[in-house]
């Protein structure tokens, strides 16, 4: 018997409409890109050209005379060493912790799951500066003061991920592939590296990203931990640079512009992963 | 050595007189953002760990700093302080001293407030820098004139002149919000005038209604449609360099109005009591406070004024200044700065100050009424004085 | 398959059971030392009277003044209200438009999709620094771009007389800055859940879309019976994203505001800038512990409430 088919009609929406939200969402892909354009363009000019109004518009001719003075204020290229250096192992160490401990959230049941689950979200709500000097005084108590691992190894308990992670196994990873991994004898640990990781891409994807991102812009950690200035991350040497009354716009800037570029680096990386995670992980 | 911008210039520009002193020490400077810096010595000093030898602190901070008991009394033999104490511009020492007669810190710089004119919107408006400067009401008075003849504004904020006002005229033993015996001040006469004179300036339209450092006050001392600016003497160095640098020769410096003398910053150098090399330490502050060769290099370079009276017989003060058409206006700032009265501080500055400028707001904005405005600002603060 | 025996049973039953304790303790044993300490500590605080300065030996008990006095403070009660006000203006508009935004992508662009997501994804990287100077500039009352457009727009007939022709003081005036601030958040978030959105949209399967085309579906009823559905345990997880990061809104208003003190009449102060403000300005450690704990429990009841709503009825979460 055979089934007739429906006649194939046009995806989606006609074509009028199509082109109008297509237009919608140029349109604000613009105003999105705007500032980070602008931020770009004031990277390459003077302080006084900056603070006219209106801003300049187009590129200017001082990027290298910008990144001198910076270079001259700040040890730049070493801190965003460290910003790397910290980065990418917050960024490990938080997939490591948070997949494994949204993978027990999400798969077992275990007593005082539901109050420790209540303890991670409850984590997430607690705003962070005031526990700027009790963490000051456990890192100096720990001798990690002006270290690299008083910023990333705290970072790895991060409440959202574990939240996210647990979210997405829920939803995604149906448990009779685990059912059947232990009837077959493997052990839990072996389930959950060979089995369930490896279907882990977009939400590891999307955590990494994050991560990356919040230990990057992190300036409170720092501004904690840190002492010396050969030490600093960038977001801190960049702020120690905004003297209020004499500021050099123009450097600042293209130290902001130049720290941004790693991160377009993460999101790049992160979205082919994300995209091929998920083509993989949608068949069922 | 903790310090910010541009502390941390002037600091490192002395190195090399520093190790001619004492050969093979190594000076480092640990520089943050101003609000950070003071954040981290907060952080340090409640945990009494990570102290620098040397802590570089802005006026304002000052008080909250001298208090805590956490700086080395310098008046004490061991530093002798107390003797130094004559050679600096008084107000800062008085600054540095807290109730109990410790000498806390010594004085680097002084910011004296001065007036900054644009004397062409002056001259066309026909008025001259006595009416501008007799009085607090003739000033506004000559701001009607200017934007008549002009259409300049004649101050950036109508709150900047509320501050200025504030904090002049206090009685004997008035701090600026809170007496000594702990009485809020706010609903007094010296509080009515001030908010009188800026509702005023507001309502005729004389404040160009922009705060300072933002790229629309900027732009409005670059078009002349800021008439006059008060502010510490070093503006003038940020005029020329980058402000304003086309608008050269059109401004002139002046006393503030109504004979009021007040200081618009300052850099200070304490040793905390934690500190590992206190001896090291108070040679270094006496170096960048005590030698002139450094203090005026400072002033040279940064536009930090003294506050050593020894260097203010150099010859540098008598110099025209090119950007204000030549004029000797170091020698105005120079009596103003000795003339600048100290003012006490409480530990309820900062909340004082946030309360009283949103009661501004409401009289600006919202069309509250000053009485009632200041009425509810004195409940607001007698409501925490009462905590304490 | 064979049936395993019973010791190897009893073994594999103990395994499991301890397993999800050993996943979670590297989580646990960090969230001790760095989160749980630093809790009790603010626990203790939002108790006691301390001035930072002054030493840990300066730290007085009182007990519940600190509470009594805030909840008693107008200033608290103006931030919450700002609070609230800013997570709804700028949190609605934000899932509102992802959700259709991230179905568009995903249906109507493929080879174009990875640079427009780039695009809306950028606000969220962009430096706070280069966006307040942005934001100042653009936002300017006398200079500003966006006033100009306004300007522009007054001038014409109709429409235009809505407008002020002035201009609007963007970030000067009480009744503007809460508009402009909830914009800047809405800018910065939108791309970031629009790439949740998209993220779920891509694991749902075609199937269950083609199989509901052939049963003669239309766009809106295969978007409203199929995707919304399934993407409740996204909005859910969005929602409450949103509505935790609302209620701690510090950074945006902090860059926009001159000072960081919430513009005039604090009409920009939220409830996390104002606790900042006590800690480190006026000096309070506890009340601004007290004010934290007070936050947390209005984040908790709404956390709690978005949970009842968007909770998937059946198929468990």
């Amino acid at each position: 018997m055979s089934i007739p088919l429906a006649p194939p009609r046009a995806r989606g929406l006609p074509a009028l409409s199509r082109a109008g939200a297509m237009l919608l969402v140029l349109v604000g892909a613009a105003i999105m890109l705007a500032p980070f354009y602008f931020m770009f363009v004031f990277a390459t000019h003077a302080r006084a050209e900056i603070f006219q109004l209106p801003p300049p518009l187009v590129f200017g001719r001082t990027l290298l005379d910008n990144i001198g003075i910076l270079e001259a204020h700040i040890p730049f290229w070493r801190n965003l060493g460290w910003s790397l250096y910290v980065g990418v192992m917050s960024t490990a160490l938080t997939l490591l912790v948070a997949s494994i401990g949204g993978y027990a959230f999400a798969m077992y049941e275990f007593r005082f799951k539901n109050a420790l689950f209540a303890l991670v979200l409850g984590m997430m709500m607690l705003p962070s500066f005031l526990s700027m000097i009790p963490t000051f005084l456990i890192m100096d108590a720990l001798g990690w003061i002006d270290q690299p691992r008083a910023l990333y190894v705290p970072s790895a308990a991060n409440a959202f991920g574990v939240f996210l992670m647990r979210q997405f196994i829920a939803t995604s990873i149906p448990r009779e592939i685990v059912e059947a991994a232990r009837m077959d004898g493997c052990g839990e640990f072996r389930i959950y590296r060979s089995i369930v990781l490896p279907l882990l891409g977009p939400p590891l994807g999307v955590l990494g990203l994050i991560a990356f991102i919040a230990s990057w812009n992190n300036f409170i950690g720092p501004l904690v931990v840190l002492r010396s200035s050969a030490m600093y991350t960038l977001p801190l040497a960049l702020r120690s640079m905004q003297n209020p009354v004499n500021a050099e716009w123009g450097a600042l800037m293209a130290g902001a512009a130049i720290a941004t570029l790693p991160l377009m680096v993460a999101f790049a990386l992160a979205s082919r992963r994300l995209i091929s995670g998920l083509t993989a992980g949608a068949i069922k | 050595m903790a310090a910010f911008p541009s502390v941390d210039a002037i600091l490192k520009a002395a190195n090399g007189d520093w190790q001619a002193r004492e050969p093979g020490v190594e000076l480092e400077v640990v520089s943050r953002a101003m609000v950070d810096h003071h954040t981290a010595m907060v952080t340090s000093i409640a945990t009494r760990s990570h102290l620098p030898d040397v802590i570089a602190i802005e006026l304002s901070y000052l008080g909250r700093f001298a208090g805590s008991g956490a700086l080395e009394d310098l008046s004490q033999p061991a530093y002798g302080a107390r003797e130094l104490s004559a050679q600096f511009v008084p107000f800062a020492v008085r600054q540095a001293t807290t109730p109990q007669g410790a000498l806390v810190a010594l004085p680097a710089d002084v910011a004296p407030g001065t007036l900054f004119y644009r004397l062409d919107r002056l001259e066309k408006s026909g008025a001259d820098l006595g009416e501008l400067t007799r009085s607090w009401e003739s000033f506004v008075a000559t701001g009607v004139r200017l934007k008549a003849e002009t259409g300049a504004h004649l101050i950036a904020h109508a709150r900047d002149l509320k501050d200025v006002i504030v904090r002049a005229n206090m009685g004997p033993n008035e701090g600026t919000y809170v007496d000594h015996a702990g009485r809020v001040l706010v609903d007094s006469p010296r509080f009515h005038r001030a908010f009188e004179l800026a509702r005023q300036v507001r309502v005729q339209g004389l404040d160009a209604r922009t705060t300072a450092w933002s790229s629309e006050w900027a732009e409005g001392l670059r078009r002349g449609t800021i008439a006059t600016q008060m502010m510490g003497s070093w503006l003038a160095g940020h005029l020329c360099s980058w402000l304003a640098p086309t608008t050269a020769g059109l401004w002139r410096a002046a006393q503030l109005p109504d004979g009021v003398h007040c200081a618009w910053g300052g850099t200070f150098y304490a040793i905390p009591k934690e500190a590992k090399n206190k001896p090291l330490a108070l040679e270094l502050i006496k170096l960048m406070t005590l030698d002139p060769k450094r203090q005026l290099a400072a002033f040279k370079s940064e536009d930090s004024f003294p506050a050593l009276l020894e260097t203010y017989g150099d010859g540098f003060f008598e110099a025209p200044i090119a950007f204000l058409g030549g004029q000797r206006a170091r020698l105005i700032w120079r009596d103003a700065a000795q003339a600048i009265l100290p003012f006490s501080v409480h530990r309820l500055d900062p909340i004082a100050t946030e309360i009283v400028d949103s009661a501004l707001d409401d009289v600006l904005g919202e069309g509250v009424d000053i009485p009632t405005a200041l009425g509810e600002a004195q409940r607001m603060l007698e409501r925490r004085a009462l905590r304490a | 398959m064979r049936r395993p025996s019973a010791g190897f049973r009893l073994a594999a039953r103990l395994r499991i059971a301890s397993a999800p304790y050993l996943f979670l303790s590297p989580f646990l044993l960090l969230f001790a030392v760095f989160g749980l300490v630093p809790l009790a500590f603010s626990v203790a605080m939002a108790c006691m009277r301390w001035d930072p300065v002054e030493g840990f030996g300066s730290m007085r008990f009182v007990g519940a003044e600190n509470f009594a006095f805030t909840l008693g403070d107008p200033w608290f009660w103006k931030s919450l209200y700002n609070t609230l006000w800013l997570s709804l203006a700028a949190g609605v508009p934000q899932h509102v438009v992802a959700i259709p935004l991230a179905y568009f992508l995903h249906r109507a662009l493929a080879r174009t999709r990875n640079a427009i997501v780039a695009a809306y994804f950028l606000p969220y990287i962009t430096s706070t620094v280069a966006i307040a100077i942005l934001a100042s500039a653009l936002f300017s009352t006398d200079y500003g771009l966006v006033n100009d457009a306004v300007r522009s727009l007054a001038a014409l007939p109709g429409l235009g007389s809505l407008l002020p022709a002035e201009g609007v003081d963007w970030l000067g005036s009480s009744r503007a800055v809460k508009p402009t601030v909830a914009i800047v958040v809405f800018w910065r978030y939108v791309g970031f859940n629009t790439v949740l959105y998209l993220a779920a949209l891509q694991a749902i399967p075609r199937e269950i879309y083609e199989a509901s085309e052939i049963d003669g579906a239309g766009a809106w009823m295969r978007f409203r019976f199929i995707t919304l559905p399934l993407l409740r345990p996204t909005m859910l997880f969005g929602v409450t994203l949103s509505v935790i990061g609302g209620l701690q809104l510090f950074e945006e208003p902090f860059i926009l505001t001159p000072d960081g003190r919430g513009g005039p009449s604090h009409a920009a102060m939220t409830t996390a800038m104002y606790m900042y403000r006590t800690a480190f300005e006026f000096n309070d450690f506890g009340s601004a512990s007290a004010i934290s704990w007070l936050l947390f429990a209005v984040v908790g009841i709404l956390v709690f409430v978005a949970y009842r709503w968007l909770r998937p009825r059946g198929a468990e979460a």
